[in-house]
């Protein structure tokens, strides 16, 4: 508009040659200085789990550049862990990835059992598989339901609700508490698994593949979402490893992956599952595989149950644990990727440095690449079929 | 992968080292200097998978840890250099992209510094607090528990 009005004073201005009734000669607003918007979108929860802060960087609706300022859910876990004793570990952990919190507790057990040398019941073994497949469900369950939400489909959330509503009482029966269970220790697991924990694990299993049926034709079945997730949020292979993603975000760039297949632990030696792979490495191959892998966890989950041997639940370990001094790593797949667990011992009655390798943190390192050159309208859906938990990536 | 092979890996690219085989796993101590060229050596030798960087706070100085994988091979190898309180270590995104946020981490938890690092800004903390993983810096909190150590 500057160059429109006149910066010259009254009564010196040359006669306007304009049409009657107009001001001033519409020129339009190409005059205008355009500039590229940083715009913030958040802190809040684009289909995440937790906070996450976005600055992206705009020209028109194409996103430039993209960077995730996290720390807003920072707990400092890791000094934390510092100060507690070994089975004192599970209250704060659970509280890292606090969707799949047996998961860290697991890795934690499986690091101290390697680094005190405690033997495992194999009993315990089992039951950790079969919490740990219930969580992975109830995980992506509640990954699924948010990212219809973010592609417009409302529909899904309350059903997908509705069967983790059925895992989560049955964690509670299991451990005693809906998510921060506090359940898997250092030489086994609290307590034995319930009497009577068959029947409402059975009813699930009954209903598991028919209902998420169900979904994947309300999702992906229909022709928007299929709009919204396809071509979207593309990642190479090479970019997936440049930049340490792991789990379902590598796998869905088609590189065969998955620690429960290439260092089996726990019950998954014994355990038969296919793991489903992506070709495209869009959000709609990470929507798929999602999608495949509760599939697969009911087939795990079925035979965990048939198979569940006697025995013990526990072995025998100190109160006092004090692991000699040493140094470890234990990882196992959780429903992120893998999630590891770096423990330093100086033969003390708590950790020297507890270390958790995130998933999460990691796949959120590609922020900048994924984002860049798509449009802002997709950065949601690109973002959320990631499966960040905050919880986990802040620590 | 015995940590002498990924020590002749590193030998082969000019890098001294000492390695040794730890319940960890392969273990390779370096120079903080060469831990570029290290890490550059490792990704062309098939290393592609970077797990993670972490500092720790042995008491007289920060050791970081460089965690990388041979995805294929399955091989899982353990860089550890030692750089003394406020000491740096060069960046190393240029070979793993996916250490540019452990980097700005470890630079404000443990108070050291990554030149060459593209955006070398705090990650989880604001201006002002202390890098407190080091040992020095208490755990304020009402559930601290103080346990002897013999």
């Amino acid at each position: 508009m500057t160059g429109v009005q006149s910066i010259l004073p009254e009564g010196t201005q040359p006669t306007p040659m304009l049409p009657k009734g107009l001001k001033r000669v519409p020129s339009g607003v190409d005059q205008l200085a355009t500039e590229h918007l940083i715009l913030n979108v958040g802190p809040q929860h684009p289909s995440t789990h937790g906070v996450l802060h976005m600055l992206v960087e705009l020209d028109g609706e194409e996103v430039i550049a993209a960077e995730a300022d996290i720390g807003f859910l920072h707990r400092g876990i890791e000094k934390l862990a510092e100060s507690r004793r070994y089975h004192q570990m599970g209250t704060i952990l659970d509280r890292a990835d606090y969707v799949s919190g047996f998961h860290t507790e697991t890795a934690f057990a499986l690091a101290t059992e390697k680094l005190a040398e405690i033997e495992v019941p194999r009993k315990a073994s089992w039951i950790r598989s079969l919490v740990m497949e219930l969580n992975r469900c109830a995980s992506h369950y509640v990954w699924l339901g948010p990212v219809g939400m973010d592609a417009g489909a409302m529909a899904p959330f309350l059903y997908l609700m509705r069967e983790r509503e059925m895992i989560l009482d049955v964690l509670e029966a299991i451990s005693g508490s809906r998510m921060m269970f506090n359940y898997v220790r250092p030489g086994g697991v609290v307590r034995d698994l319930p009497a009577g924990i068959d029947a409402p694990l059975r009813a699930w299993l009954a209903i598991a593949d028919k209902y998420l049926g169900e979904t994947e034709d309300l999702l992906g079945g229909n022709e928007i979402f299929r709009a919204r997730m396809k071509g979207v949020g593309v990642i190479a292979p090479e970019t997936a490893l440049a930049f340490g993603m792991s789990g379902a975000c590598l796998r869905s760039s088609g590189i065969d992956f998955d620690l429960r297949k290439a260092r089996p632990y726990c019950a998954y030696g014994e355990i038969d599952f296919d793991v489903p792979l992506g070709t495209v490495g869009d959000a709609f191959d990470r929507y798929k595989v999602r999608v495949e892998e509760i599939h697969q966890s009911v087939r795990i989950v079925r035979q965990l149950l048939d198979g569940m041997p006697e025995g013990e639940h526990t072995s025998k370990v100190a109160k006092a644990l004090r692991p000699p001094a040493g140094e470890v790593y234990a990882a196992v797949e959780s429903p992120r990727g893998e999630l590891g667990i770096h423990l330093i011992s100086d033969g003390g009655p708590t950790p020297y440095r507890l270390r958790l390798r995130s998933p999460a943190y990691y796949n959120l390192g590609v922020a900048d690449e994924l984002l860049a050159g798509g449009l802002i309208a997709d950065m949601i859906v690109s973002l959320g079929s990631l499966d960040i938990v905050l919880g986990e990536i802040d620590r | 992968m015995p940590a002498q092979r990924v020590a002749d890996i590193l030998a082969a690219a000019g890098v001294p080292s000492a390695p040794s085989d730890e319940l960890l796993g392969a273990v390779v101590r370096l120079e903080a200097s060469r831990v570029a060229d290290a890490l550059a050596a490792l990704l062309a030798e098939g290393f592609d998978f970077f797990l993670d960087l972490f500092g720790t706070d042995t008491g007289e100085a920060i050791e970081l840890t460089y965690h990388v994988r041979a995805l294929a091979a399955l091989d899982d190898v353990f860089l550890k250099v030692v750089v003394p309180y406020d000491g740096e270590a060069p960046s190393v995104w240029r070979s793993y992209p996916a250490v540019l946020h452990a980097e700005r981490e470890a630079a404000e938890l443990l108070g050291v510094s990554f030149p060459g690092h593209p955006n070398p800004k705090r990650l989880l903390t604001t201006e002002g607090c202390d890098p407190f993983l080091r040992k020095s810096v208490a755990v304020r909190s009402a559930e601290e528990v103080r346990l002897p150590r013999e």
